[in-house]
């Protein structure tokens, strides 16, 4: 046991000796050795299949899936832009009609004013 | 032990770029070449086969545990970046896997050795299963298996690895996410647990023969 222990016997060389002897590497039997190459190959076959067949499908229903979704991005967004856009006409609407409005007082007061100056009666 | 997780560093990621070293089976088993993978699992079934036969103790698991270490490792080719990384990664894994599995086992079963020595003989690829040595004494070698089945599942990996494996301790920590120190402990007890039992089965060998 020269590399373990300080102190290697002739016993331990010898052990290990037979050791590797009797832990000789053995083979599978040849039946099984076919069928797991069998086996290997046809999975891999299987496997390969299996890819090739569901990847272009999947490919283009991702690439539906994006392109309905960039679709409905836009929609969105255009949708709010009018949405502004309608927001912003209607404040516009609401300032005009605001200016109009105080014309008009404006002008009511300036004409009442004058009239009770003409008035001295009253 | 950490985690047992199918992604692992590379042992030797920071000497080297990725790519260079990697062989060029594992570059066309990760371009999926049919012959080159089946060529990477006849290279290697030996050595996960042998760890997960001598973890788990019977031929039926070994062979499931074999085949999902090669599944998940065509899952993994290409996060290989050696051919050492890959034979790194399923010495780690096979290892990881069994002690997993045995820790949820409440009781080992002990290997069936009639089985594995008339497995072992010769009926797979790649040259003679059964050492000289043990033509001349098998029943020593079985005794000795068995011994190593009443090993803890994390001293029986570390057995394994160094003496099936031929790993060095630093590499058996490096591989199973032990300390050094602890590798070592392993090694040294269940070195003196095997003498212990292996001078008492000696002992009685000498008595049956005088007897």
């Amino acid at each position: 046991m020269n590399e373990f222990d300080d102190k290697p016997s002739s016993g331990d060389e010898q052990l290990e000796s037979q050791l590797r002897d009797a832990l000789r590497a053995v083979a599978p039997s040849e039946a099984f050795s076919e069928a797991l190459l069998a086996r290997l190959a046809s999975e891999r076959t299987r496997r390969t299949g299996r890819y090739s067949g569901w990847w272009l499908p999947a490919s283009l229903a991702a690439a539906v899936l994006v392109a309905v979704g960039a679709v409905e991005h836009l929609k969105a967004a255009h949708e709010r832009e009018m949405g502004l856009e309608a927001r912003r006409e209607v404040i516009e609407a609401l300032r005009v009609t605001n200016q109009k409005l105080d014309l008009a007082y404006q002008a009511v007061r300036t004409q009442s004013t004058s009239l009770s100056e003409g008035d001295p009666g009253a | 032990m950490g985690c047992r997780t199918a992604t692992l560093p590379p042992p030797d990621a920071s000497n080297e770029p990725a790519i260079i070293g990697m062989d060029e089976q594992l570059l066309q088993a990760r371009a999926g070449v049919p012959q080159a993978l089946a060529a990477l699992v006849r290279a290697h079934q030996r050595s996960v086969y042998s760890l997960a036969l001598r973890m788990l103790g019977t031929r039926d698991l070994a062979e499931d545990l074999t085949q999902e270490v090669f599944m998940e490792m065509t899952d993994n080719l290409t996060s290989m970046q050696s051919s050492e990384h890959l034979t790194f990664w399923l010495r780690r894994v096979t290892t990881h896997r069994a002690i997993d599995q045995l820790r949820r086992r409440a009781r080992i079963e002990i290997t069936s050795l009639d089985e594995e020595t008339q497995h072992s003989g010769g009926q797979g690829t790649g040259g003679p299963a059964i050492s000289a040595a043990e033509k001349l004494d098998p029943v020593w070698h079985r005794h000795l298996r068995l011994l190593l089945a009443e090993l803890t599942p994390d001293a029986r990996a570390v057995v394994l690895l160094r003496y099936q494996e031929d790993l060095d301790p630093m590499e058996i920590a490096h591989t199973l996410g032990m300390s050094i120190n602890t590798v070592k402990s392993h090694l040294k007890r269940s070195l003196e647990f095997m003498r212990r039992r292996l001078n008492v089965a000696a002992d009685t060998r000498r008595e049956d023969h005088s007897t």
